[in-house]
């Protein structure tokens, strides 16, 4: 099934198959800090400059490019925050915990220049407080950048001064919306704030603040040693450069690889991710973490992992987490795991998603236990309906994608459990664990 | 800031406001209807219920009105159907784990909940799930009962405690639907302005110990005046029916308590109510006390007596407790009638006068000292307290008029001066509450007159800064009782007509609207439940 | 009262303390004072730890509280000695997550979230723990263990001391 020449294109994870990466000689030795030096020589609007050319959107989720995000920010000397954003949480999603753990070096050297071209005097790495390996990593590898002085004053002589800190979360995935981080950062429930103002005016203690994701501040160290002319090969004109694909559920070898932008999705399963065990076919796909609506097997195998093809098809390529479902599952009970999470996950600050994302969930779970009414087919369709784009952040769509997704594309399964009270794939109904009602 | 204005359609109609108007001050300001439960203009913007939706020409996407600022040019409108389908669906999602106890619920008949449905509910609810169980009546504090399965978290009470009694007793724990407002455990909600928390919840989560089951809304009226609780004189709204006053609620002024009063200024009504007021005028003599009828009876008496007296066996005490043209008809009587100058202030606050906290309350207890002063000064009086104690112990002062105080429980020395006022030869106490002690005082002689309280009269009340409060008679408790404009008159001699209104038709006001509140118009039909012991 | 009242050890204490000069504001020490109150009192946080964070932070007890109410981290009953959180989503649902926490609570005979009779185990569910292209996995006491067999899984659960 898969094209013939199927393989990583190892750009960022050059050297990540080297252990000695992880630490401060094994990273210099294999070009570390290089970059650094040189970006403390240029101008810093020229790095913006340079970033905004390389074409990099970032890679958390939203796909908004770096180096306009970078251009909200005032243009004066108030006093700025850089906030590297690794609260990973998007189910499906493991690169940042892969770069974080292999190459932590390679992060903090891409903070130290952004911060340089944004002009900012202190950055924090929120990192989602599960994610112990991550934590200690980065910890070490920050006192070993203090060491030899590429954090704290006057960074290699240039009269640049910077420092970071690691924060480490508490669970919630919440916390990866931006403003619901910079809330965390905060000591406070990790609620998203109101926009406007938006961070780059107004974010970590009303303070200007960008907030970038892990692979996309380690990506800048790239631009500034190739050149944005030279990512730009990667990838096409609107989603340049490669992209790490975090790829897991039903495939023979899931892990995380790195390819360039508009990569063909089938190549990803059946190439690098294996296929399937044998006696399996596909059946649907969830492109970019579980918020990005669902694709039929027919639309994954033509699709290509970039953000112009993926939204066509009306879904997103988000966080690149890839979720591979065969034909073993029953539709219906994976998306009462995703509403499960999402109801979960509400913050319960605004109306619409903290009372939809729970009433969604007990109406799935309801189908799921063989009580469904026919109505409910419909009413999901509803209450999904009315929770897009009425809220602070974008967790109410996130929980209306999939729903609205898995319905429209997999009625059959959603019709003939509500009609015989049992899954068309596994034959039985699902008791509830216990009522929905418990949550946390 | 510039004075330039920012133009504006909202519902076809046009606008101008300031620079820095969000969509829904603007309509608010502006009399325009818009749903809203998280937004009040005393707190921070929350963003929450997202109900306060309107469609702005140009976005595709409805936008809530509160984090909105209004643009140049802008064409609002919160009446399409995009909206209206908005609001319903907003509404929905706010209904779908309430309990949808109305009738058992303290806020029916002034529910944001209820008032929205009427306008733009599902009349075809679809929620078939079991919904979420939360805590019932959770004892909050000193005043304050929750019910966490009405709340609907729109954060109001939690901004107060936050941000405007800083008081911080209360959180939003939990998250998502299983969120749930309260405090840390068994720490109280227990501070001066805690009621304040009950007016703005907009549904029946929060409500008070004091009013909760005493009446339904709908069987209240409600008219402004002004607090007589302290020197600030807030602005505020009392709720009474013809069997009384059942609750205070502050007023918004913005000049004044901007949208709040604290709880002890809602406590005053009580001696406003029927049980505690002096009903009849009564006469003490050879050791005991008699019943003597009216009021305007006591009072015609009471006059003879200081007709035959010298003036200067004449004396009144004061204190800030009455209206501007109470003070004025009083010292016309004594100054240019009886040609006495021994008019005294009482006023045991006078130490603590400069005392506030911050917010509201100040040490003056009294709503009317600097009026008070303003019509002693342009009299000419100057008077030492201990002149009047001396007077009395001497027998000199042979006729003293007192006019007490109604806010009773600010005067700890009620005992101490009920014994000092006893001394005269004949006392004089007019008072609208039942003056504590005054039955085992030891007197001498002594006439009791009964006076109106300050919800029964007309009058002006000049604040702590200076401003002067007009403001107008709400209903009446005790008709038979004087004003001291009437008793000024009475003790002068002249004859005054007093007319007696029967209890029933007692409720004169008319009730008041917001311009931007929902009413529910079979809610006025019901006025005929005032009248309900005629059916 | 005083009885139960708990306290910081006074390492703690000073733990707590530079936390609250490490940031910008005193307010973000909250997360980290919860974590450390939680370590010290045996894994999970009550009202007296909240409590003691309120005396020695002097921030409001509600504003503690309302920050770990929201964060699953913070264990809000008593937890056995090994916390095993096996994660539920989809892509460990897609490889035998729910046979995995099925079979763990039948072999350590406890229910989800209970504690072990002999106080070891706690088995809970827990959302996307970011291993998903090694599922099934669990958390133990901030470790991954990754590519779970319901064997391999209690093997290495019978190898805890």
């Amino acid at each position: 099934m898969a094209s013939a020449n199927v393989q990583e294109t190892k750009y960022l994870t050059e050297f990540y198959h080297l252990p000695e990466f992880k630490g401060l000689d094994g990273y210099k030795k294999n070009g570390g800090y290089k970059e650094l030096e040189k970006a403390l020589k240029m101008q810093p609007q020229a790095i913006i400059d340079e970033v905004k050319a390389s074409g990099l959107r970032g890679r958390g989720g939203a796909g908004f490019s770096t180096g306009m995000k970078w251009g909200f920010l005032p243009k004066n000397n108030e006093p700025r925050f850089l906030l590297c954003n690794a609260d990973e949480g998007e189910p499906g999603t493991f690169k940042d915990r892969m770069m974080m753990e292999k190459a932590p070096h390679q992060l903090i050297e891409g903070m130290i220049i952004s911060a340089f071209a944004i002009n900012s005097k202190k950055s924090y790495i929120y990192v989602r407080g599960e994610y112990d390996d991550s934590i200690n990593s980065l910890t070490t590898a920050i006192q070993e950048a203090y060491k030899a002085g590429y954090l704290g004053k006057n960074i290699l002589g240039s009269g640049f001064d910077h420092d970071m800190d690691v924060y480490r979360g508490a669970g919630a995935y919440i916390c990866g919306e931006e403003t619901g981080m910079i809330s965390s950062l905060e000591g406070l429930k990790g609620q998203p704030k109101l926009k406007p103002p938006f961070p780059a005016v107004q974010g970590y203690l009303k303070k200007p603040t960008i907030v970038n994701n892990v692979e996309t501040l380690a990506v800048v160290k790239y631009v500034i040693r190739d050149g944005a002319a030279h990512y730009r090969k990667f990838g096409t004109e609107k989603s340049t450069g490669t992209k790490l694909f975090s790829l897991s559920g039903n495939v023979v070898k899931p892990g995380n690889y790195e390819v360039p932008l508009a990569y063909p999705m089938k190549d990803m399963i059946y190439g690098l991710g294996g296929g399937f065990k044998a006696g399996r076919q596909l059946k649907a796909v969830i492109p970019g973490g579980s918020s990005a609506p669902v694709l039929t097997a027919e639309e994954a195998n033509r699709a290509t992992l970039d953000y112009e093809n993926l939204a066509q098809m009306g879904s997103m390529l988000g966080s690149g987490a890839i979720i591979v479902i065969d034909d073993s599952n029953c539709m219906v009970q994976c998306l009462a795991n995703l509403t499960h999470f999402y109801h979960h996950e509400s913050c319960g600050q605004c109306t619409p998603c903290r009372e939809g994302t729970g009433w969604l969930d007990k109406i799935v779970h309801s189908i799921l236990s063989g009580k469904g009414r026919p109505q409910d087919i419909e009413l999901l369709i509803k209450v999904a309906d009315n929770m897009k784009g009425k809220t602070i952040c974008a967790l109410s769509d996130a929980a209306a994608l999939p729903v609205l997704s898995f319905v429209t594309k997999f009625r059959d399964e959603f019709e003939y459990f509500v009609r015989e009270g049992k899954s068309k794939v596994k034959g039985t109904a699902f008791a509830p664990k216990g009522d929905a009602n418990v949550g946390h | 800031m510039s004075d330039t204005k920012v133009k504006c359609t909202i519902n076809g109609t046009e606008l101008e406001v300031k620079p820095g108007t969000t969509i829904i001050q603007a309509m608010t300001e502006n009399a325009q209807r818009i749903a809203h439960y998280c937004w009040h203009p005393g707190l921070s913007i929350a963003g929450v219920c997202r109900l306060c939706m309107v469609e702005i020409e140009g976005n595709p996407r409805v936008q809530i009105a509160c984090n909105t600022l209004v643009t140049e040019g802008m064409k609002i409108n919160n009446t399409s159907e995009k909206v209206k389908d908005a609001v319903k669906w907003g509404l929905d999602f706010h209904l779908i784990n309430h309990p949808l106890d109305c009738p058992i619920c303290d806020q029916a008949g002034e529910c944001g909940l209820q008032d929205q449905y009427m306008e733009y509910g599902k009349y075809n609810p679809e929620m078939a799930e079991s919904k979420q169980k939360k805590h019932k009546v959770v004892d909050l504090g000193p005043t304050v009962v929750l019910d966490s399965e009405r709340c609907i978290l729109c954060s109001r009470c939690v901004r107060f405690t936050d941000e405007v009694s800083k008081t911080n007793e209360l959180g939003i724990f939990n998250r998502g639907d299983h969120a749930e407002i309260g405090t840390h455990d068994g720490k109280k909600l227990d501070n001066k302005y805690s009621l304040n928390t009950v007016d703005i919840c907009p549904v029946g989560a929060l409500t008070s110990k004091d009013f909760r089951f005493k009446q339904r809304v709908w069987y209240l009226k409600d008219s402004d005046t002004v607090c007589n609780g302290c020197s600030t004189g807030c602005n505020v709204k009392v709720y009474f029916n013809k069997e009384g006053l059942f609750r205070v609620k502050p007023k918004t002024n913005q000049n004044v308590n901007g949208h709040w009063m604290c709880d002890e200024g809602r406590d005053i009504y009580k001696f406003v109510n029927r049980d505690n007021r002096q009903l009849k005028g009564r006469k003490y003599g050879n050791g005991s006390w008699h019943e003597e009828g009216h009021a305007g009876v006591a009072a015609k008496d009471a006059a003879i007596f200081l007709k035959g007296a010298k003036a200067d066996e004449i004396a009144l005490v004061l204190t800030g407790q009455n209206t501007n043209e109470e003070y004025e008809a009083l010292l016309n009587t004594f100054v240019n009638i009886y040609k006495t100058k021994n008019i005294y202030h009482w006023w045991p606050h006078e130490a603590q006068a400069e005392q506030f906290d911050g917010l509201l309350l100040r040490g003056d207890k009294n709503p009317n000292t600097a009026g008070l002063k303003q019509a002693l000064t342009k009299h000419g009086i100057s008077t030492k307290w201990a002149d009047l104690e001396s007077g009395l112990k001497s027998g000199k002062i042979k006729q003293l008029v007192v006019i007490a105080p109604e806010n009773v429980f600010q005067y700890k020395d009620l005992a101490q001066k009920a014994a000092l006022f006893g001394q005269a030869e004949h006392l004089i106490l007019a008072t609208s509450v039942k003056f504590p002690g005054i039955e085992t005082a030891s007197l001498k002689t002594a006439t009791l007159i009964p006076l109106k309280s300050y919800i029964e009269k007309d009058g002006t009340f000049v604040n702590y800064k200076g401003d002067v409060q007009k403001f107008k008679k709400a209903t009446t408790v005790v008709s038979e009782a004087l004003t001291g404009v009437e008793l000024a008159h009475l003790l002068a001699g002249q004859s005054l007509k007093i007319e007696v209104v029967p209890t029933a038709d007692l409720l004169t006001a008319e009730s008041n609207t917001r311009k931007d509140q929902v009413t529910l118009d079979h809610r006025k039909k019901n006025e005929f439940v005032f009248n309900r012991g005629r059916l | 009262m005083t009885s139960n009242m708990f306290q910081l050890s006074e390492e703690g204490k000073q733990k707590v303390l530079a936390e609250l000069k490490r940031y910008e504001s005193r307010q973000s020490a909250v997360l980290p004072a919860l974590y450390i109150g939680q370590k010290e009192n045996k894994g999970h946080i009550n009202a007296e730890v909240i409590k003691e964070l309120s005396r020695v932070m002097d921030i409001p007890e509600s504003q503690i509280n309302e920050v770990f109410t929201f964060y699953t981290m913070y264990n809000k009953q008593k937890i056995g000695k090994y916390h095993v959180q096996v994660c539920r989503t989809l892509s460990c649902m897609l490889n035998g997550a729910e046979e995995l926490t099925a079979h763990l609570c039948k072999d350590l005979n406890v229910k989800m979230n209970q504690v072990t009779a002999d106080g070891r185990f706690t088995v809970s569910e827990a959302e996307c723990l970011g291993s998903c292209g090694t599922a099934p996995m669990m958390q133990i006491a901030d470790k991954y263990y990754e590519n779970l067999t319901p064997e391999s899984a209690m093997n290495i659960l019978r190898g805890m001391k």
